[in-house]
């Protein structure tokens, strides 16, 4: 009882602290509302894209795990300032509290008492075995194994108590269990876990439960009255599917969508939009950096020095101010500068097309026919590439196509639908450059071993994320390294260096940290932006009307 | 004549089994596949996509695939969508209801409209009304639906505030009228093109008909305009629409993707158009077989109202 | 002269007039697209972001400025060669394929009739996007691309029309006199029949001009059209979706110049159906 209203304080402060967004909200300066007794009333939540995938272990995307917090716990969660918040778990294991042993190989987490699936069911270790298991078996469909695969001799000790040993130690394992929904064991007795009824009609521990689900259309919840973390105040949510974002925009609008998750509002509409009445316009720091990502296995682009012209002469002041409406903030760095881990250190970016043009010139690329640099007869043109259908992109693309031209180099824009570009063409590193936001984290944790690490190139038979095809011997060892650092201190100064090297050789041309729009009906309270969740409606839990 | 239905129902089975051939191999070799979507941006490795390809099977040669799919398809199974789970079928049976209230009111609406100005404006060619419909007709043909939808939006719900900006119901109502206030504006967005084509039809058919000999003598024989209109032109005018009709008898089921999306609508064109961004190969197979079925069947029965409407065609 | 005696003489002077009307307009438009480019200060690719959304009329830019601060005009004339070029011969290829396996098959019957049939059904069984998709993995993105595609997904609904009015027409009398008077198959179908099925494939002709001008922008969504930042009024028309009550005009001036292409044609057509139909001959 005691753990829901301290939740409830923090949540208060969060809204205070958020500075620009808070002092858009009337409500928050005003006396503070109090949740209702009984959940009442509903909130209707638009999302682009339709949530699809209801068991939170198969791939999903960022609309599925929307639902998924929900519906689901993890053992803990990360809120919005970092820390790890214990939710099924008594208590976070850390190597002071003896849940991780000092070689950080034997892992101990001791369970919440009392509860209980949304069958009834009472909540045990063997649940935590089931979900970690089954994760691992051979025939599911799970969406990753990061992590997970490094578990060994998993033993429940005790119905509220489960240990395992590791491979090797993992830091970032604490993170991926933020991020790992437990799954009910009954549900899947004597069935195919990939097709059980489960994975359609989903029982979880989380604060509302299965409602209904028209296809195309929308997933209703409703209030879970066991729930163990004080809350929810609402008795319905209805995540309603609106594919265009104008038409999204435009129901927020009306009033017919009471908030606007997930690239709720696009640039051009936010100025408006602050202006309507009865609705609350918060912009959120986003953990994804958008970047211009180069493919450094051949071409012009694998030359640092056109990188580095080519970062000095874009105008990014001009493009973020223009074309995103000041909204994001430049950044060097792929981290977010919320995280613990971040460099703040990290050379500015100048925009300086003289010194552009010199440092090709130096570098031997020599103005041919039509203005265009060459070297070597190779020409200093390239294509960019990036989802079609997404205006504002294709703003920011020919902008810099203009920036590009003044020193000499051609860039092509060559965009395609989002099934073709995440295919082939990017796991396997068949690009040129691409535009794309990433969020480098995982939950709150700066591990990049899969991005950039030399082992995880897929286009030479890597098993990661580097599609970039970056490698470098220093970074590959402080990777290693930084795994298996827990102190957060010793990790932080690994994971910065590694920042401070990819901003040197500009292993993506970053651009700015992502601030997306979100809108929020008047009354709504308990709306808190969380760049650590995949989703802001990580905590819809706390969320209530003013009656 | 029944011969003719038998030996067209055996060469559509024939048609059907081509085409999911055809559809099967096209979906599979376009570029992309269901797995892209986890590409970019999530914690899945190159690792852990090429394990889920294993899994779902997708990295077995196209022709065993497509015997399997086949196969199963033969004895009532569609396979599950690679989306939500969901056998195909109900997939496909949980969009139905919304299509085919939405296009049949629009259809309906936009036949009755249709012809009646295409008839009217053929009569009084180059009239102030002729011209007017004509005109009218071409803005509706030459601004896509999606800006008709928003501009509507905008008129009727953001300024006026009659009537919702979308979906089916409001959310926790399901009532009569409630759905009646949703499926006005969608409705008579994709009436308004709909008519636009009918009555094009419609106009050139009539003209073609009223020029004719056996008109000019029947009004020569001083038969009232009205009765040579109905008795005579219309039937003879409305011959060519039957092929037309058969045509939009696919649509019918098929769904109208721009109105769907700009109303959220949750039909069969916004279906179709999320199963192939998403290449969810089950779904699409499946659309693609249903609306197959049904292109053929219009074309049978366009045929057939050809030939009981117009004696002199023989089936062939 | 008497009221009744003018009506007609009128009547064909408005339709005569509208034709004329027509064709101008498509001559204008497509000299303007052409040639109108060399004659203005600004290029349809030149960005200025601080000077962008400026209305029509305004200032120095006669038709206002777009997202990016490029001029419309431009934007609007290198726009038209693309939706005009696509437009005009996607309809022209879509079309001729149309009559020609519908005359075929209309005329002819038998089992080549229902073969060619069956061919436009089994094509028409694939929903345009589908068709759209496949088509575009094949080929090599440009602008011939695109018109292959758009004609490729035209010219079954021309097909059907023709056929069946061709099925009809021919048992008719003036055909059963020309096959009796020894004329050729193609002679026939060239010189009585087509003729006299020109009513719907104008109507389709027409509908296929404007259904070709918007589906060029849904080619290049699909990512094998042509690409920013080269304008067609159809991309035109969709990027300025968001900016529909900030700045109304980035979506009027395109909507504007697709209807008024598309009339265009359509008046020019009418007035070739009234010139090609043998029963209007002469009147």
């Amino acid at each position: 009882m005691g753990a829901s209203m301290d939740d409830f304080r923090t949540d208060r402060r969060a809204i205070l602290g958020l500075g620009a967004a808070a002092a858009l909200a009337p409500a928050a300066a005003r006396a503070q509302p109090r949740p209702p007794e009984r959940p009442r009333g509903q909130v209707v939540v638009g999302l682009s894209q339709e949530p699809t995938v209801f068991n939170p272990l198969m791939p999903g995307i960022e609309v599925d795990q929307g639902v998924w917090w929900n519906l689901f716990s993890p053992l803990w969660f990360t809120d919005p300032e970092g820390r790890l918040v214990p939710d099924l778990a008594r208590e976070v294991p850390t190597l002071e509290n003896g849940g991780i042993s000092a070689d950080g190989l034997t892992w101990t987490v001791r369970l919440r008492q009392g509860v209980r699936w949304h069958d009834g069911t009472p909540f045990t270790a063997e649940d935590v075995k089931w979900t970690l298991d089954l994760i691992n078996t051979p025939s599911f469909r799970a969406r990753s194994r990061a992590g997970h695969q490094l578990l060994r001799d998993i033993r429940v000790t005790a119905p509220d108590e489960i240990t395992w040993r590791m491979e090797t130690a993992s830091a970032p394992y604490l993170s991926i269990l933020s991020l790992t929904f437990i799954v009910p064991r009954h549900a899947f007795a004597g069935v195919d876990p990939n097709t059980a009824p489960f994975n359609t009609a989903p029982i979880g521990t989380g604060p509302f439960r299965w409602g209904s689900r028209q296809p195309g259309d929308n997933i209703t919840l409703l209030a879970a009255p066991t729930y163990h973390l004080g809350g929810p105040f609402l008795e319905r949510v209805v995540f309603k599917y609106i594919p265009d974002l104008t038409v999204l925009y435009t129901q927020f609008r009306t009033g017919q969508v009471d908030h606007t998750s997930i690239q709720g509002i696009s640039p051009p509409f936010v100025r408006e939009a602050r202006t309507l009445r009865g609705r609350v316009i918060h912009v959120n720091q986003q953990a994804s950096v958008e970047h211009i990502a180069p493919n450094l296995g051949g071409g012009p682009l694998a030359d640092k020095a056109v990188r580095q012209a080519l970062y000095m002469a874009m105008n990014k002041r001009a493009l973020i101010d223009a074309i995103y409406y000041g909204l994001p903030t430049p950044t060097e760095s792929f981290l977010p500068r919320q995280s613990w881990a971040f460099n703040d250190a990290l050379p500015a970016h100048r925009h300086d097309v003289a010194g552009a043009n010199a440092l090709l010139d130096q570098a031997g690329w020599r103005r041919g026919a039509g203005g265009v640099r060459e070297k070597d007869g190779v020409k200093l043109e390239f294509t960019n590439s990036t989802t079609t259908g997404n205006p504002v992109r294709e703003q920011a693309q020919q902008l810099l196509m203009q920036d590009w031209r003044a020193i000499g180099a051609t860039m092509r824009v060559q965009n395609m639908p989002a099934a073709v570009i995440w295919g082939e063409f990017w796991q396997q590193s068949r690009f040129q450059s691409v535009m794309v936001g990433v969020n480098f984290t995982l939950g709150s944790d700066p591990d990049v071993t899969p991005r950039f690490h030399s082992s995880a190139i897929a286009a030479r038979g890597g098993r990661g994320q580097n599609t970039y095809q970056f490698a470098n011997e220093e970074v590959d060892r402080l990777l290693v390294l930084g795994a298996t650092q827990f102190d957060q201190a010793q990790r932080r100064a690994t994971m910065q260096r590694v920042q401070a090297i990819l901003r040197e050789e500009l292993a993506i041309l970053p651009l700015f940290q992502r601030a997306d729009a979100e809108g929020v009906k008047e009354g709504l309270n308990g709306y808190r932006p969380n760049l650590n969740c995949s989703s802001n409606c990580w905590n819809i839990r706390e969320w209530f009307w003013t009656a | 004549m029944s011969g003719f239905i038998a030996r067209r129902l055996g060469q559509s089975l024939l048609l059907l089994v081509l085409v999911s051939v055809v559809g099967f191999a096209i979906l599979h070799l376009a570029p992309g596949g269901p797995l892209s979507q986890f590409a970019s941006g999530s914690d899945m490795t190159q690792e852990d996509l090429d394990r889920i390809a294993e899994q779902l099977g997708l990295n077995r040669p196209l022709p065993v695939q497509y015997a399997e799919w086949f196969v199963r398809m033969l004895g009532g199974d569609w396979g599950r969508s690679f989306r939500d789970g969901e056998p195909v079928l109900h997939v496909i049976g949980a969009h139905l209801p919304a299509t085919l209230q939405l296009m049949v009111t629009a259809t309906l609406l936009a036949i009755l409209l249709g012809v009646a100005i295409g008839t009217l404006g053929a009569v009084r060619r180059h009239s102030v009304f002729d011209t007017l419909a004509t005109v009218g007709a071409m803005v509706a043909l030459s601004i896509p639906t999606f800006w008709f939808g928003l501009v509507a939006i905008y008129a009727f719900s953001v300024w006026l505030g009659w009537l919702p900006s979308g979906n089916r119901s409001t959310p926790g109502d399901g009532s009569l009228p409630d759905l009646l206030r949703h499926l006005i504006l969608p409705a008579v967005v994709l009436a308004l093109v709909e008519t636009a084509i009918w009555s094009r039809y419609m106009r050139s058919s009539m003209l073609d008909v009223v020029n004719q000999d056996y008109i000019r003598t029947a009004r020569a024989k001083g038969v009232p305009e009205g009765r040579i209109l109905l008795r005579h032109a219309f039937r003879n005018a409305a011959l060519p629409m039957i092929t037309v009709l058969g045509l939009q008898l696919p649509t019918l089921l098929g769904g109208a993707l721009v109105t769907e999306t700009v109303f959220t609508w949750p039909g069969m064109g916004r279906l179709f158009l999320d199963s192939i961004s998403y290449r969810d190969y089950p779904v699409v197979m499946g659309i693609l077989m249903f609306s197959a079925v049904l292109v053929l069947l219009g074309s049978l029965l366009a045929d057939l109202l050809h030939a009981v409407a117009d004696p002199r065609i023989r089936l062939g | 002269m008497s009221a009744t005696l003018a009506a007609p003489a009128f009547r064909r002077f408005t339709q005569h007039r509208l034709a004329a009307f027509g064709a101008a307009t498509i001559v204008v438009l497509t000299l303007g697209c052409f040639l109108g480019p060399f004659l203005l200060p600004f290029d349809d690719t030149t960005i200025d972001v601080m000077n962008r959304f400026a209305g029509p009329f305004s200032g120095t830019h006669i038709l206002g400025t777009d997202e990016l601060g490029r001029d419309m005009l431009a934007r609007l004339m290198m726009g038209g060669r693309v939706s005009l070029i696509v437009g005009f011969t996607a309809m022209a290829i879509g079309m001729a394929l149309g009559i020609l396996v519908g005359a075929i098959a209309g005329y002819h019957g038998g089992w080549l009739g229902a073969a060619l049939m069956r061919l436009v059904d089994a094509v028409l069984c694939f929903p345009t996007i589908f068709l759209l998709l496949a088509l575009a993995a094949l080929v090599q993105p440009g602008l011939l691309s695109i018109i292959i595609l758009i004609a490729a997904t035209s010219w079954m609904d021309v097909a059907r029309i023709v056929e069946g009015q061709v099925k009809s027409l021919r048992e008719r009398d003036f055909a059963v006199a020309a096959q009796v008077l020894g004329a050729s198959d193609a002679r026939i179908i060239i010189h009585e029949l087509v003729p006299n099925a020109v009513a719907p494939i104008v109507v389709a002709a027409t509908l296929t001009v404007a259904r070709a001008i918007l589906l060029e922008s849904y080619v290049s969504f699909l990512g094998y059209g042509i690409q920013p930042p080269v304008p067609s009024w159809g991309n035109m028309l969709n990027n300025a979706q968001i900016y529909l009550t900030s700045a109304p005009w980035l979506a009027i001036l395109p909507g504007l110049a697709i209807t008024l292409a598309v009339t265009s044609f359509n008046f020019l057509g009418d007035g070739l159906r009234d010139a090609l139909d043998p029963r209007m001959r002469g009147r």
